[in-house]
This record gives structure tokens, C-alpha cells and sequence, in this order.
């Protein structure tokens, strides 16, 4: 036992704050005005407590924002103590080193006062439809052109609106309502958070949070050194290409596993470039953290105590500890590979137990008009296919390392009148391996709003192909192309009325030899046009007679 | 003298109830589903229970019977060879979902595959625009041809139609629904707009799929069910309860058996506003724990709340997005968890955990005796005193103590280092725990102040944790209705005919007038009124109502506004920003916004006239006069204040008489179930044999 609570009362109450953030989650997403945090998900909602320890998340949350909320909360009491907090307060940010990486997620933060007495904070993050600036895009020479920086600050003070804060930022961003809706649907999820948090501290008679966040905290902590400690220790290195700017990026790591705890250290990661896909250190601390917890305690949930055991050093100014003022608008599309940089190493600690890469998520941010001539800044997410892993087969079009979620068709439409002309799975973009790659999808989209329409690309996976693990082979690449002409798929370009752009989404990678894959699966994705008669044949060695529809292996 | 009987097919049991025209039932009855053809059970369970009375088929005018057939069908796949047709580039949709991990850090995870495989799904050259313009004709010709080919290569007995944007204008489904019965008469059709109109291709496709999937297997199950009925001389009306609480003729079911999930848990939350409306309480949670589950309903003005999307077939019990989204109305069922059979685990936290997974029916808790090697909740129950191993279905089943007390310890207390007792009292307050968290959860999405409610409980174990459940939500009373056991079978004969629809169209509030209004109105009740003239609902007799989905403008969620009835169009659009800001407010503290109103969904239902029935115990014995009655007898029962056993007296619900009281701790027994209260609990006998029971509701934790 590791505090006040016995093993049933902890678990009564752990579920219970873990159900709060859920439901803080809920009203954040049922009150937002943008399309990229009630349709694509791109949001965290975080429980603190007094001490500003992180205690809870919503299930629903992304990866990166998880991972960065802590040291957020952090920076937001060194500026603005305890003591200096009231009841009603809000505080923001959107500060990429002390935020989540990039300027376009606004943090929102708000003290809990229960009985007198500040008891814990509630975090929420989102991402904004604009913040000003040269626009969401990978193209900025430094952090200065790509928007508006709000420092840490009140938003509201005892519960009143700060009116110059709100009016600087307004008048900085191309959609205000929309911007001003995003923010207060942040401010409400808060709020509801707080009256929950009072609410339950009441029913459960707790005049404080510290001694069940040690505790749950503690517990965590001590599931995660025991799986780590089941790994052989030892350092493991990896190291791979990613698709830079103006040619590749190395990235390398030393993963040193020692006695239940991990230490990571990117020394021999290339320096930063100069456009916007630089990655503050708050971002790629996050991904360590995602990575370490999911190949050890996933099942638990997220808290403080997953991220003790994990020490992480890059030197300054590699890609991947980029400093002020580097420009970082895209540091997701870089940031998110610190997840399969780690995978790798540390399958060769836990072969078998580790996923191979994923297709990963581009991301199209498209601003103009739609046919109403109304302005529109909509994110549209498509993700690659899912990495597979020993016993289980990568699923098709599935976000990963990241959690977007992909808009559905008919809302897209409707919110910014453009046509999608397909959506669909590319057969064979799937790594082959005794447990197949998820494979990638092809997306075509035609400008119909009667508008130019000026169109941001994230994506890699367009040279460097998703690795397989353990024999399984490489999934297919990205492309994307501008009116059937291919494109920089971190480029900025307009699409005139009627132009056209398609995306063909990375494959994720095999696990095991193809070879040793039952013939019943090859035969049955054949069937279902997943996987093609000749990569049967060839990836395979399965011959199907399509006249019987008999498969045997050659 | 005619007689009605409600019949509820669980997954374990059929339970009948048998009305005649007197408002006490005539007979209760529960015999062994057969999950193979449940229409046996039905059969052979009906001709004992009318038997048993001297009665026989001829006697009833009506049968009603809730089912959780389309359910199982869907999980198991035992649905027909269903093929779909989809607008050209789309025929991915099912396989690309949502394109979201529903569980961020686990990365094995699975989904259920879409209920029409890849090969079976053809595209069609069409297109209509968000706009509901059509920018594409329908090549009629080459799509009749594709449904030709499933037909004849690929042996399909049902087809989904789901074409793009189909909710705002349906013409292309309607001209392939018409064409493809006309060519393909035995071919099921299923139009995604008929099934749903509602934005997002998805959650809509899928819904039509899964209603297709199993029309055919309805058809043939109610076809054997009404053969095998008029075989034995049944003349009246047979009809099917719906998910969203209403009846349904059997042609309805035939055409929309989607609208059947979760049909038998629809008749217990019925029953519960049956009693809300009976006992005037204007707030109930209605909360039902049988062997497998727990289920709870949220009752305002005694209708239970509906809403619009259920999952079904889930991977992980209670991981959201795990299952398949089905879009249709349904009484709002939370699924709170475990019932009885619950099995207790330590967890990767090392903390107690009591489900998903259940010991069911068989092999049953450990106390069964019947090979369960599981700790569960009602072995827990049994260690605490709760339950008595000599009258389990009032002695029908005994229930082995020993066994109960190795399982648990093994199970649990040796994991924890805890003492057994305090182990068994574990899994009893998480299971309270997490029913109490449901329900906070439940309503706090739905504005529900439960502080203000009452419960009603029922089903086997309900009664047994009512009280300590109650008192977490700070409730403070608690209702056991006479006949608990079988209330969902009662539930089912309370139902009126009911069928509503709604529809997906944006329009903003300042660009709406009365007259538009009216129409978008008129033109859904239209449809409703077809549907249930068809069933044979006389006009006259509907009950209208009506209801807007509404945001602001830019928002993607909405909140559903009850329209006031008999208000005049002008005046109710007038009144829309106060009624919208009032819901708004009361679901998220705040509605500071000056953003322009829109309206989303509109949503019309009528219901008709409702079966007359006030379920009373008979016979019931004379009134007492507030006195306590005699105990039958008294056991030692686990006490948390004591955090040890203390004596309850133990009374015999079937003899105690209106007006009487009993104060805790005591134990009611009746067959189907035991009510446990406890030390600062009052039980009054109402005039009809309701338990109605009032506690102090301060207090921490335990």
C-alpha cells in the first residue's frame, strides 16, 4: 500500500477524478466553435493538484498536449503563485516553449477554490482556428512571423473577463467569433471542471487532494519502474532520416535503460532548420513520455507518475531542443517521429513487443471562403495506416503516434464547400509482414467554394518510407499533388476555384517475415481488395487461383 | 373477458406478465430463453403460464414482447449476407470509421469489422451536394446492374443504400429504393436516409447496414412467431417494443428492426415512468441490476430521457467508440456496469475492479456451485449477509456460502492482504461506487439535478444496493415497486404505439419564419402519421410532440430545446433564444455568447393512446396501521458504520400490509429479490404494496 487509501477506496476515487477530466473533456468539445477541436480532436483536458502535480486526464486527450500540460502548469505558477491566484481566475498561453511547442494551441487554466481553499487546477488545450501572423504553415523564418504570442497571463480576473487581453487577440486573428468561441468553450469546460471537483470533494468528505494524488501518483510511478525494470538494462540506440526542408534530417538516440528507470539523449540530431518544423524540447519530453507509457503501463491511467521515471537531454539548437526564436508551426509533423525514434531503439531490448512505424497524420489547414463567402480556417486530418505489431495487423487509415480524427466527409463539405472526390484505401500501401502494415488511403478534394483557397501542408513519409519491424517490410509513401502535379507536402500553395489536390497517405509497416503469414489472411485481403493477387504472389508467396478461389503458399 | 401479455426475451431468461381487464396482473412467469429460435420459448413459456390460469390463446387480445435479438445478432453475426451501395469513391467509409485510436496508449487495438465486408460493397455514379442540390444524376442503369451482380455472384439477401449527403436530399436513394425492389423483389432494402436522416456518412451507413443485416432474420423470426401464435388460436394484436419505449406493429419492426435494439431494457425504464407518473415524482432514476448488468434511466415528468445514437457490439464493454455507432432514438440507458454476476479482479493499478467481465448464467457465481471459480458481487452479497443461501428465488436455488468465501479470498483478499469481509464489502461499494459515478456522469450531460429525484429500483440485485447508492447521490428516496423481478415484462404492457423521427437541416434562427417552420414540422409529421396509420393508430388518438437541436452558430454539438406544446409558431420562435440559453446554462454554467442561434435537428414523435395498468401486488392484504409488521425472522448482515455484523430483522414482503413500517436494518424478501436497509432507513407500505423508503442522506464514503 503506498498511502491513506486502501487498495478499494483508491480505486474509487482514482476513477472518479479520471471521470471528471472525461467529462471536462465532454463540455469543451459539446461548446467549441472550430472544426479541429469538435471534429478532429485536437485538445487535452488535465486535473492538477494544490501543488500543481498532474493527477488526471481525459481519456480523450492527444499525446502531445498531455505531455506538455505539466511543465505548463509549472511555468503558469512560477509567473503567477498560488498566492497570487483567486477564485474566478483564468490564465492563458500560447507560448511554444512553455506551451505545447507552437503558437497555435491556446492554454487555458483555471484554479480550483473549494471551501476558501485553493485545492487543485484544471487544464485545457486547444488548438486555434488562428492566432494572426503569416497563418498556421510550415513557411516562417521565426516564431515572429508566425503570429500573435500571448504571454502568461488573466484572462479573467475573480471571475471578469481581462476586456484589453481579449481585444488584443481579436483584433490579431482573421476569425474572431470563432477564435473568441474556441477560447470561452475553454473557460467553460473549466468551470465545469472546478464545480465537479468541489462537488466531489464534498461527497467523499476530502478537505484536500495532495494525499490521493501521492497516492495514485506513487502507484503509477512504481507500475512503470517494475516494466521497466523487466527490460534488460542497457543503452540502445537508433537513428533514421526524416524529410527536412532542404533534404533530411538525422535523428539519433541513445535510450539508456537502468534499474526502472530511462534516460533518453538525442546527441547526434541535426541542428535546427530555418522553417517552421523546429521542435521545442516541451514537445519532444512529450513524446518520450507517450512512448515509454505505452510500451510499459498503457493500460493505467495518464498521471505525474508516468513521466518520473523518464529523464530526457537533447543539446540546444538540435531540431529537436529548438530555441526562441526558431520557428516551430509544423514542430508536430518533426515532433511526432521522437515516437518511432524511441520504438526503435527499444526494440532491440523487447523484440517482438514493439510496433512498426506508422503512416502518421498530414494535415491540410485550408483558409478562404466557402461558397457563402463566410471565411473558413479548417484543418482536414488523414492518417496514414497503423504500424503493425507481433499478433496483431496495422489498421487501415489509423492516427498514430497522434490521435486526430479524421472529419467526416459530409461535414467538411458543409462547413467549407469543398467536393471530395475519394476517399479510399490504397491496396498494397500496407507493409507486408506475417502481420500486415495498415495501408494508407488516397483523398481528392476539388476547390468548389468559387474562392481561391490557400492550403498549409504537414506531412513527411514522402521519401522515408514507415520501417517494418522484426523482418516485416516497409510501408508505402506519402504524396501530394497540386492539380495532379506532385507537391512539397510542407508547402504553402492556393488552389484556384476548381483546382484540385490529393493526398495519397503513407502505409505503415510489416511485423515478421510475409512469408510467415497464414495463407487464410492473405487470401481473405485479396478477397477484400486490401492486398493485390500479385503482392500476394510477390510479398507473400501465396498463388490464388481465381477461378476457385483456392491459395496456397509456393 | 380478454387478456394481454408483455414477454421479455433476455439473454438468460423469458419472463412473461399476464394482464387481464383489471388493473392487478393475472400471472408472472420466467422460463429459459432459446437462444436458437427464441420464438420456442415464447411459445411453450405463453401456453404454460395461460395453463396455469385455465386460460388458452384465444383469450388474448394482445401480445407485446421486447427482444434482445437484433443485439445478439449483431454482436455474434448471425445477421443475412448484406451488401451496400455507396456513392462512387466512398465504398471505404466503413473500414476508415473515424480514423481514432478510442484508446490512446494501447497500441493492440481492435475494432469490430463493419457488418459488410469490403467485397460486398459496390459504388454508384451519382452525387448530391451539401447543399442538397443534386450536381451528379444517378446512373440508374450501371447501379441496378451492381445489384444484380451481389445478388446473383455474391448470394445477398439484403442491401444498404448510403449516398452522400442523402439526409438533406434523398432523392437518389428513393429512385434506387423503388428500382432495386422492383427488379429484386426477395432482396431486403434498406435507404441510409429512411433508417436516419442525419449528417455524417458513417455513423449513418452503418445504421442502415445493421438495420439491413437483420431484417431478414426478423422477418422470418416474427413470421414463425405469428405462424406458431395463430397456429394456437391467437387472434389479437401482436406487436414489438421499441428501443425508444414505444410499440411497434410487427410490419414497423419488419421494415426498421435497428429501431429494436435494446428493446427489453426500454420496457423496465417504461415501467419506471410508469411509477413516477403513478407516485407523482417529477425526477426518478430508474436503476435495474440483473445477473449481467446494471442499467440506470433518467425520468423528467415521467418520461424517460431519449436520445439519438447507441454502440453496439463493443470490444471493450465500456470503452466508448469500441462498437459500432447505430443512430436511433432510444430511452437514454446508461450502461452502469456489473450486476450480480460480476467478476471481481485486482487490476493492473492493484486496486479492485468489479467487471465488465461477467460469470453469467453459467458457470454463474462461485456460490452457484455450478463450476464458477470467480469471485462476483453476489457472492460478495452472500459473505455479507445480504442475501439468504436458503431463499435465493425464494428457495428455489441454494447458494453455497463455502464456496463464496474460497473464491473471494482467493480472488481478492489474498491479492490485497485484506481480511475476506472487508474484501466482500470492497466489491459490494465498488459496485456502488461506480452505479453512483454513472449516474453523476449521466446527469450532469442532461442538466438532471438528481439531489431532487427519486429512485426506483428493481431487477434481481437492485434492491439489494438501492439504498447505499442513493445516499452517495445525496437522494433522498427510494422507491421498490411491488414485482420488481419482472418489471421489464409489465414495462412492456404499459407501452404506447410510438414512432418518431428526425431530421438534419441547418438553418439559421433570424432566417427562419413561422411559415418555414410550420412546414419543416408539418412535413416530418406527415411521415410519422403514415408510419402509424399504417400500424393502424387512428389519428385522433396521437399525442404530438415536438423538439429542436440547437447551437451556436459554428458549434458542432448541439443541445435538444422540448418545444412548449400548443404554443403558436410565431410565438415559440420568439421564445426559442430564452429557451435555448436556459438549457445551455444549465449544462454549462455559462451562456454568455452573442453568437447567432442555429437550428440542427428537428425532431417530431407522436404517441398514441396509452394501455391502461396500475401494477398492484393481489391479492394485497388489509392495511396495517403504521405499525410495524412481524419479522419473519433475523440475520446477521454486514453494517460499514460497525465495520461489522450486526442483527437485521429479515420480513416477508409478500405479507406486509399498507400503511405499515419498517425501520433498518432489515431485510425484505421477496422471490425475484431482497431490499437491504439500512440503519437510518423508514419503509412505508404504500396503498399499492410499493415499498417507499426515506433515509438520512449525509455522510462520506462509505
Amino acid at each position: 500500500m503506498n498511502g491513506a487509501y486502501d487498495p478499494v477506496e483508491l480505486g474509487i476515487l482514482w476513477d472518479r477524478v479520471v471521470s471528471i477530466a472525461d467529462e471536462i473533456v465532454t463540455a469543451l468539445i459539446a461548446t467549441s466553435f472550430s472544426t479541429m477541436v469538435r471534429e478532429s480532436g485536437d485538445l487535452s483536458c488535465m486535473l492538477f493538484d494544490a501543488r500543481g502535480k498532474s493527477l488526471a486526464q481525459g481519456a480523450y486527450s492527444v499525446p502531445s498536449f498531455t505531455g506538455t500540460g505539466p511543465p505548463t502548469m509549472q511555468h503558469m505558477l512560477r509567473r503567477f503563485p498560488p498566492e497570487t491566484l483567486e477564485p474566478g481566475d483564468v490564465l492563458i498561453t500560447n507560448d511554444p516553449w512553455m506551451g505545447t511547442g507552437h503558437l497555435y494551441d491556446i492554454n487555458v487554466m483555471r484554479p480550483v477554490f473549494h471551501r476558501g481553499r485553493l485545492v487543485a487546477f484544471t487544464l485545457s488545450v486547444t488548438h486555434l482556428p488562428d492566432i494572426g501572423g503569416a497563418g498556421y504553415a510550415t513557411t516562417a523564418r521565426d516564431v515572429f512571423e508566425e503570429g500573435l504570442w500571448i504571454p502568461i497571463a488573466k484572462l479573467m480576473r475573480a471571475g471578469r473577463i481581462n476586456d484589453e487581453l481579449m481585444e488584443i487577440v481579436l483584433g490579431n486573428v482573421r476569425l474572431p467569433d470563432m477564435v473568441r468561441g474556441d477560447i470561452m468553450a475553454n473557460v467553460t469546460c473549466n468551470e465545469v471542471g472546478g464545480r465537479l471537483i468541489g462537488e466531489f470533494m464534498d461527497e467523499c468528505g476530502l478537505a484536500d487532494l495532495s494525499a490521493l494524488s501521492d497516492q495514485i501518483i506513487l502507484t503509477t510511478e512504481q507500475a512503470m519502474r517494475q516494466a521497466l525494470r523487466r527490460m534488460p538494462a542497457g543503452t540502445y540506440r537508433n537513428a533514421f532520416d526524416v524529410e527536412g526542408v532542404d533534404g533530411a534530417v538525422r535523428y539519433a538516440v541513445a535510450a539508456t535503460l537502468d534499474g526502472g528507470s530511462i534516460a533518453f539523449d538525442f546527441t547526434g540530431t541535426d541542428p535546427i532548420v530555418n522553417r517552421g518544423i523546429n521542435v521545442p524540447f516541451c514537445y519532444t519530453s512529450a513524446f518520450c513520455n507517450y512512448a515509454v507509457k505505452a510500451l510499459t503501463i498503457p493500460q493505467l491511467p495518464n498521471n505525474e507518475g508516468a513521466a518520473r521515471p523518464i529523464a530526457l537531454s537533447a543539446p540546444p539548437g538540435c531540431l529537436l531542443n529548438a530555441e526562441r526564436p526558431a520557428p516551430t508551426g509544423g514542430r508536430h509533423v518533426m515532433g511526432h517521429f521522437v515516437a518511432p525514434l524511441i520504438f526503435g531503439a527499444l526494440a532491440q531490448a523487447i523484440p517482438g513487443e514493439v510496433q512498426a512505424d506508422s503512416g502518421m497524420l498530414s494535415q491540410l489547414n485550408c483558409t478562404g471562403r466557402n461558397r457563402q463567402g463566410q471565411p473558413i480556417a479548417s484543418l482536414f486530418f488523414a492518417s496514414g495506416g497503423f504500424g503493425a505489431l507481433a499478433g496483431i495487423d496495422g489498421r487501415d487509415a489509423c492516427p498514430g503516434p497522434s490521435n486526430m480524427i479524421g472529419t467526416p466527409i459530409e461535414v467538411w463539405e458543409s462547413e467549407t464547400s469543398m467536393r471530395v472526390l475519394h476517399k479510399e484505401i490504397v491496396a498494397d500501401s500496407g507493409g507486408a509482414g506475417a502481420w500486415r502494415g495498415g495501408n494508407g488511403q488516397r483523398i481528392k478534394q476539388r476547390n468548389d467554394t468559387g474562392h481561391p483557397l490557400a492550403i498549409a501542408c504537414f506531412a513527411a513519409r514522402d521519401r522515408f518510407p514507415p520501417q517494418g519491424v522484426d523482418g516485416g517490410r516497409p510501408g508505402g509513401l506519402r504524396q501530394f499533388l497540386l492539380n495532379d502535379q506532385p507537391i512539397d507536402p510542407k508547402g504553402r500553395y492556393v488552389l484556384a476555384p476548381g483546382g484540385t489536390i490529393e493526398t495519397l497517405e503513407a502505409g505503415g509497416g510489416g511485423a515478421g517475415d510475409p512469408r510467415a503469414r497464414a495463407v487464410e489472411l492473405v487470401l481473405a485481403d485479396v478477397r477484400a481488395g486490401l492486398v493485390s493477387p500479385a503482392a500476394a504472389r510477390r510479398d507473400y508467396g501465396v498463388e490464388i487461383d481465381p477461378a476457385t478461389g483456392r491459395a496456397w503458399r509456393r | 373477458m380478454t387478456y394481454r401479455l408483455g414477454v421479455d426475451i433476455g439473454g438468460t431468461f423469458t419472463d412473461f406478465a399476464l394482464l387481464g381487464e383489471g388493473p392487478r396482473p393475472v400471472g408472472v412467469h420466467k422460463c429459459l430463453t432459446t437462444p436458437a429460435d427464441p420464438a420456442e420459448a415464447v411459445l411453450t413459456g405463453a401456453g404454460e403460464l395461460l395453463a396455469r390460469h385455465g386460460l388458452d390463446f384465444a383469450a388474448l387480445a394482445g401480445l407485446v414482447h421486447g427482444t434482445t435479438l437484433i443485439t445478439n445478432a449483431t454482436i455474434e453475426r448471425r445477421g443475412a449476407r448484406t451488401g451496400l451501395l455507396v456513392t462512387r469513391g466512398f465504398r471505404d467509409v466503413l473500414d476508415i470509421g473515424k480514423e481514432q485510436r478510442y484508446d490512446l496508449f494501447d497500441l493492440r487495438l481492435r475494432f469490430p469489422p463493419p457488418i459488410v465486408p469490403r467485397e460486398l460493397r459496390r459504388e454508384v455514379d451519382e452525387r448530391i451536394g451539401y447543399d442538397g442540390r443534386i450536381e451528379q444524376p444517378l446512373d440508374l442503369a450501371a447501379a441496378l446492374a451492381a445489384v444484380g451482380a451481389l445478388v446473383e455472384q455474391e448470394g445477398v439477401e439484403a442491401l444498404a443504400v448510403g449516398l452522400l449527403h442523402s439526409y438533406a436530399n434523398d432523392t437518389h436513394e428513393r429512385q434506387l429504393g423503388e428500382a432495386v425492389r422492383s427488379a429484386f423483389p426477395g432482396l431486403h432494402v434498406t435507404l441510409s436516409a429512411e433508417v436516419c436522416p442525419f449528417m455524417r456518412e458513417f455513423e449513418r451507413w452503418t445504421t442502415a447496414t445493421v438495420n439491413a443485416y437483420t431484417q431478414p432474420l426478423v422477418d422470418r423470426y416474427l413470421a414463425r412467431l405469428e405462424q406458431g401464435l395463430r397456429g394456437r388460436g391467437f387472434a389479437g394484436a401482436f406487436s414489438v417494443m421499441t428501443a425508444s419505449g414505444g410499440m411497434a406493429t410487427t410490419d414497423m419492426a419488419r421494415r426498421f428492426p435497428a429501431r429494436l435494439i435494446e428493446s427489453g431494457p426500454a420496457a423496465g425504464a417504461l415501467m419506471s415512468a410508469r411509477h413516477a407518473r403513478a407516485l407523482v415524482r417529477p425526477w426518478v432514476l430508474g436503476f435495474d441490476m440483473g445477473g449481467t448488468t446494471a442499467k440506470g434511466a433518467l425520468i423528467v415528468d415521467g418520461v424517460p430521457l431519449v436520445r439519438h445514437e447507441i454502440e453496439v457490439a463493443r470490444v471493450h464493454a465500456f470503452k466508448k467508440g469500441s462498437g459500432l455507432p447505430v443512430r436511433i432514438p432510444v430511452i437514454d440507458m446508461i450502461e452502469i456496469g456489473s450486476g450480480g454476476g460480476g467478476i471481481a479482479t485486482v487490476d493492473g493499478r492493484g486496486v479492485l475492479r468489479v467487471g465488465p467481465l461477467s460469470a453469467g448464467a453459467d458457470p454463474g457465481p462461485a456460490c452457484y456451485g455450478r463450476g464458477g471459480e470467480w469471485p462476483t458481487l453476489t457472492d460478495a452479497n452472500l459473505l455479507l449477509g445480504y442475501l439468504d443461501p436458503g431463499f435465493f428465488l425464494g428457495g428455489r436455488m441454494r447458494l453455497a456460502v463455502d464456496r463464496a468465501a474460497a473464491a473471494i479470498e482467493r480472488g481478492v483478499a489474498a491479492p490485497l492482504g485484506l481480511a475476506a469481509t472487508r474484501a466482500a464489502w470492497g466489491i459490494h461499494e465498488t459496485v456502488n461506487q461506480d452505479v453512483a459515478r454513472a449516474f453523476r456522469v449521466h446527469a450532469a450531460e442532461h442538466a438532471f439535478d438528481y439531489r431532487r429525484a427519486a429512485m426506483v429500483a428493481y431487477g434481481g440485485c437492485g434492491p439489494i444496493h438501492a439504498l447505499r447508492i442513493a445516499r452517495k447521490l445525496k437522494l433522498p428516496e427510494v422507491i421498490f415497486p411491488a414485482s420488481a423481478g419482472v418489471m421489464s415484462a409489465f414495462g412492456l404492457l404499459a407501452s404506447p404505439l410510438r414512432y418518431e423521427l428526425l431530421r438534419t437541416d441547418r438553418v439559421l434562427l433570424a432566417e427562419l419564419d413561422a411559415e418555414a417552420y410550420e412546414r419543416r414540422f408539418q412535413a416530418l409529421e406527415a411521415r410519422i402519421l403514415q408510419v402509424l396509420e399504417d400500424a393502424g393508430a387512428a389519428s385522433t388518438e396521437l399525442a404530438w410532440q415536438r423538439r429542436l437541436s440547437m447551437r451556436y452558430r459554428g458549434q458542432g454539438y448541439e443541445i435538444e430545446v422540448p418545444l412548449p406544446a400548443d404554443l403558436p409558431a410565431r410565438e415559440t420562435l420568439a421564445r426559442l433564444p430564452d429557451l435555448f440559453a436556459e438549457r445551455y446554462r444549465a449544462v454549462f454554467s455559462f451562456s454568455f455568447l452573442e453568437q447567432p442561434l442555429e437550428i440542427v435537428h428537428w425532431l417530431a414523435a407522436a404517441t398514441g393512446p396509452e394501455p391502461p395498468l396500475t401494477v398492484v401486488r393481489a391479492p394485497l392484504p388489509k392495511p396495517g396501521a403504521g405499525t410495524p409488521p412481524a419479522a419473519k425472522g433475523e440475520r446477521q448482515a454486514y453494517a460499514p458504520e460497525t465495520s461489522g455484523f450486526v442483527t437485521h430483522a429479515v420480513y416477508d414482503r409478500y405479507t406486509l400490509r399498507p400503511g405499515e413500517r419498517i425501520g433498518g436494518p432489515a431485510l425484505v424478501e421477496e422471490n425475484e429479490s431482497t431490499c437491504l436497509l439500512g440503519r437510518r432507513a423508514e419503509a412505508v407500505v404504500d396503498e399499492a404494496g410499493n415499498l417507499i423508503v426515506r433515509q438520512a442522506t449525509d455522510g462520506a464514503i462509505a
